[in-house]
């Protein structure tokens, strides 16, 4: 038998790819830390699973956004449309919702883990602002979210969440103006909102998430108390 | 023979299939492609174009009957999907239907029978019988919708989904 043969496949797609761009050793400095003694703790995976939620939350997005419409006369009605006509329609928006709040609950633990660990020390400063940036931009997600729907809820709630803007000293109406898209919550807000909500914060989530990995994976995991 | 022995491997892939590594082989095969199946059929089931409500033509609905609405009264039925509010009038003792959808912000109308004019909670917002805008912010007048009586019974058409 020739020797090729009896390695397993992925060995000999791995082997393939070294081949040719040389990448084991790079990869395997990146990817393969093992984890230290102290962490293997149930209160560090609070992070990945935040991750896990973030993910799950991109996927039942982009299902959702086939089917969901921006405009006043449509928003409401597509989501009926979603939650009765569509198949699994029901459970797409439900996980959506529902690992929605739980990505915000588990992202704040994460954060009182790396704060009781006191993780978040030199070397650590950066990490822990773009963790903070990280929390920002999931509030900010569930903020606009709320808003689609378009029903009563959705409506008081966002009028009550952005009339706190309008406070800010001089320059409050002109920033709720912004916002909004006007003074009042209108279709304006709504379209403003789904584009925030769809575009601006997913990309700046990923740019986050990336500085955010790199830099853990830079200079490990902090040590044990 | 070291040249066969992959970093990636553990080099054991001569010996004979235990029953221990059959099992577990065999759970993770399972496992897997229970999880991957459970996964996948919700989303291809989700993009598979669904039926379109409206397809059928709106259809007819019996939303109560004539015992239910004495002159004067007037109330919100779910007719394919949207609110229509049902009113039968006193001056003409007619029965009316106007979409129940506010045509400011979208809040559900009611009717006031104490003043007999179909009212917005939101903003204020009132209609006559007709539809049309009495006071408030709305841009536009109730979209109607075709009622029929058949018997006693009080039937709604219209609609799109």
């Amino acid at each position: 038998m020739e020797a090729t043969s009896r390695r397993k496949w992925w060995t000999r797609v791995g082997d393939w790819f070294d081949e040719r761009f040389d990448v084991r050793i790079p990869l395997e400095a990146f990817l393969k830390k093992p984890v230290p003694k102290h962490a293997i703790r149930w209160y560090f995976c609070l992070g990945g699973i935040t991750f896990a939620l973030f993910i799950i939350q991109g996927v039942t997005g982009i299902l959702l956004s086939l089917y969901y419409k921006p405009t006043p006369n449509e928003a409401y009605e597509s989501i009926l449309f979603i939650m009765n006509n569509v198949r699994f329609g029901w459970l797409i928006r439900s996980i959506h919702s529902w690992s929605a709040t739980l990505m915000i609950a588990f992202c704040v633990a994460h954060m009182l883990r790396v704060f009781v660990t006191a993780s978040y020390k030199n070397p650590r400063e950066l990490n822990w602002i773009a963790g903070v940036v990280l929390l920002l931009l999931t509030l900010a997600f569930g903020f606009t979210g709320y808003l689609l729907p378009w029903d009563q809820k959705a409506l008081w709630g966002s009028t009550v969440g952005s009339e706190i803007l309008g406070v800010v000293p001089l320059i409050g109406e002109a920033l709720l103006k912004l916002l909004r898209g006007g003074l009042e919550i209108t279709g304006l807000t709504l379209t403003r909102f789904y584009g925030i909500h769809m575009l601006v914060l997913p990309v700046l989530a990923f740019i986050f998430l990336g500085v955010h990995f790199v830099i853990i994976r830079r200079q490990g995991i902090s040590g044990p108390l | 023979m070291s040249e066969s022995v992959s970093q990636f491997g553990n080099g054991a892939e001569d010996q004979p299939l235990s029953r221990r590594g059959f099992l577990k082989y065999a759970l993770l095969v399972f496992t897997g492609a229970a999880t991957a199946v459970g996964v996948a059929t919700p989303i291809v089931a989700y993009l598979w174009p669904p039926k379109q409500a409206g397809a059928a033509g709106g259809g007819r609905v019996n939303v109560a009957s004539t015992s239910d609405l004495p002159p004067g009264q007037g109330e919100v039925f779910s007719v394919n999907n949207k609110p229509v509010l049902v009113i039968h009038t006193v001056d003409d003792d007619e029965y009316v239907a106007l979409s129940a959808t506010c045509t400011h912000l979208g809040c559900i109308l009611f009717w006031n029978e104490e003043r007999q004019v179909i009212a917005c909670p939101c903003h204020e917002a009132y209609f006559n019988t007709n539809g049309a805008v009495i006071s408030g912010p709305p841009p536009a007048p109730l979209e109607p919708y075709r009622v029929q009586v058949e018997g006693d019974q009080i039937f709604v058409e219209g609609g799109e989904s």
